[in-house]
């Protein structure tokens, strides 16, 4: 499939973005690897890899054109909070001690007390728009392309004027070793690390723990025994997931077979002994095609390689898969000081990585919506054929807040890390536990054993008499 | 070999293989002989499922919010399947929302 279109450096609304052809399934890009998004406001403007396409002859020009005037509608949405990189003050007092408070659930400033949140992102960016006028396609700016070679960014402490370095993979805020202020990345720097909007926590650690005990409870008895004696809840924490959220302007068709009974009877086969009677069915078959428009709004997936759903080979993602849903609606702009005492992951994914996977889950939206209008079809549809047109998309880059408690199973040789995952919104929980293949075998082989002595005896009734 | 066999045993499709093995030719009778090995995957794998949930998933489909509109069915009629021994028809997909058949492009 493409991949989505990515806007020359800092593009706004009006401007045109690079070259791709919207239109398609989700947003397109000729040849392998898109233009590098450069960091938005206030950064060097882009230059695009060297892999990019070239386009040559009379009919390349031609559709360059045509894909540049239909390009107009592709748009890059700043959501850079417009400071530059260092202090970070508190608008009250203009103190750099400042972090997220789970008891008043906004910032604290730690000098004046004042509270305050950030904007909501979607009424700040004008991400809210509505989906039915999407067209083309909507990037926020914390969406660009990452680059991995973006590792260390060096502050000027605009308190005392000192130079501070900070290694970006790890960290958005240090200390000025001279004046002792917090420094911020305040920027989009493109390393994946600052996403347009963070959802910040709800539930306190308190209850996140309480959750994991009354979770791990239930689940003890054919527990690993080592689990059981390594585990300590205490050890949770609360993480911040990178997770692109996308809406999405659709029309959807899907076609295929279905059957409907006409008649269903019995036919009596031999005599005797040998005398049994058989069910058929007689159906009528249609051709049957959905075509629909859909909108889609704030379908989420994972930005993060290390937690992709679909792989649980050195953990147990899709237990972090299963916690959702957020409220993404309600995440606010980002701000360095939410994610202080939190650690984060970073976003290692790009829009075009993952944009095979967003039409699939387009896809898989259509059929269950599609659901509800076969119904007459009683012996079921073989959808055969399926495609979706992408009007329209708004992809963002928003942080979402997991209390996590993992587990490092080593017991199997390869080593397996099992999550317990507590939503840091909702609340709700779902875990891995290590099991005691021994004690499930022999439960088992109780039952299995109890189930084959009676199963045995209704058996030979069945012979004797 | 045990986390195989509670792959295995938590996996449907060994339940449906199990419950049609004995369904041959007067294979009915013997069905009460599987009640053993068929009690034993359902305990290992509903033990094991319950622990490690590994089917866990958001579902997406039909927890996203999602508004349908200028809804087009077009349905007809192409011929007949009679005399089916099965209530179902064969290679009915439309619950299974995640699997993927022929892309189409559409305008």
């Amino acid at each position: 499939m493409s991949v989505p279109p990515q806007g020359p450096d800092g593009a706004r609304p009006d401007q045109p973005a690079g070259p791709s052809r919207p239109g398609g399934p989700v947003p397109p890009v000729s040849g392998g690897q898109g233009p590098v998004q450069q960091p938005s406001a206030g950064q060097e403007s882009g230059a695009h890899q060297p892999g990019e396409q070239q386009m040559r002859g009379d009919d390349a020009v031609a559709e360059a054109a045509e894909a540049a005037r239909r390009d107009a509608a592709n748009r890059i949405v700043d959501t850079s909070s417009g400071k530059d990189d260092g202090l970070n003050k508190c608008p009250k007092c203009g103190s750099s001690e400042i972090q997220y408070s789970l008891s008043s659930k906004s910032l604290v400033c730690a000098y004046c007390r004042h509270t305050w949140n950030e904007e909501n992102a979607e009424q700040a960016f004008g991400l809210g728009s509505s989906i039915a006028e999407l067209s083309g396609h909507t990037m926020a700016s914390g969406t660009a392309d990452v680059r991995e070679d973006l590792t260390t960014v060096t502050l000027k402490c605009q308190g005392c004027g000192a130079e501070v370095v900070i290694n970006v993979d790890q960290d958005l805020q240090a200390r000025c070793h001279w004046c002792r202020q917090t420094l911020s990345i305040n920027s989009q720097i493109p390393n994946g690390a600052i996403p347009d909007a963070v959802l910040p926590f709800q539930l306190t650690r308190e209850e996140a723990i309480e959750r994991i005990d009354a979770f791990t409870a239930k689940r003890r008895a054919f527990a690993h025994s080592r689990f059981k004696e390594e585990y300590v809840p205490d050890n949770v924490m609360g993480v911040y997931i990178p997770y692109l959220v996308v809406d999405g302007n659709l029309h959807t068709v899907l076609q295929g077979t279905g059957e409907v009974t006409t008649r269903q009877y019995t036919v009596t086969r031999g005599s005797g002994d040998n005398k049994r009677t058989e069910t058929y069915y007689d159906a009528d078959v249609y051709g049957v095609q959905r075509a629909f428009d859909l909108l889609v709004d704030d379908l989420t997936i994972e930005s993060a390689d290390r937690f992709n759903a679909k792989d649980n080979e050195q953990a147990t993602n899709n237990i972090l898969n299963a916690v959702q849903p957020y409220d993404t609606e309600n995440a606010v702009a980002y701000n360095s000081n939410y994610l202080k005492n939190f650690t984060s992951e970073r976003r290692d994914l790009n829009v075009q990585d993952v944009d095979d996977d967003v039409e699939e889950r387009f896809l898989a939206i259509a059929r269950a919506k599609a659901l509800p209008t076969i119904n007459r079809y009683d012996r079921g549809v073989r959808w055969e054929r399926e495609g979706v047109a992408v009007r329209g998309t708004r992809w963002v880059a928003v942080y979402v807040p997991v209390w996590l408690y993992s587990y490092a199973d080593s017991a199997a040789g390869d080593s397996l890390t099992h999550y317990i995952a507590v939503n840091g919104r909702t609340g709700t929980t779902m875990g891995s536990v290590p099991v005691s293949h021994p004690k499930i075998f022999a439960v088992a082989c109780a039952a299995g054993t109890v189930a084959a002595v009676v199963g045995a005896i209704v058996g030979f009734s069945q012979f004797l008499f | 070999m045990l986390p195989l066999l509670a792959e295995l045993s938590a996996d449907p499709a060994t339940m449906t293989l199990l419950a049609g093995s004995g369904s041959g030719d007067g294979g009915g009778m013997f069905i009460p002989f599987l009640a053993g090995p068929a009690v034993f995957a359902a305990v290992y794998g509903g033990i094991y499922r319950y622990y490690r949930n590994t089917d866990k998933r958001h579902h997406f489909e039909r927890e996203t919010k999602v508004s349908v509109g200028n809804l087009d069915a077009g349905d007809r009629k192409v011929g007949e399947n009679n005399r089916q021994q099965s209530r179902r028809m064969r290679g009915r997909n439309s619950t299974d929302h995640l699997q993927r058949v022929r892309r189409i492009e559409v305008d």
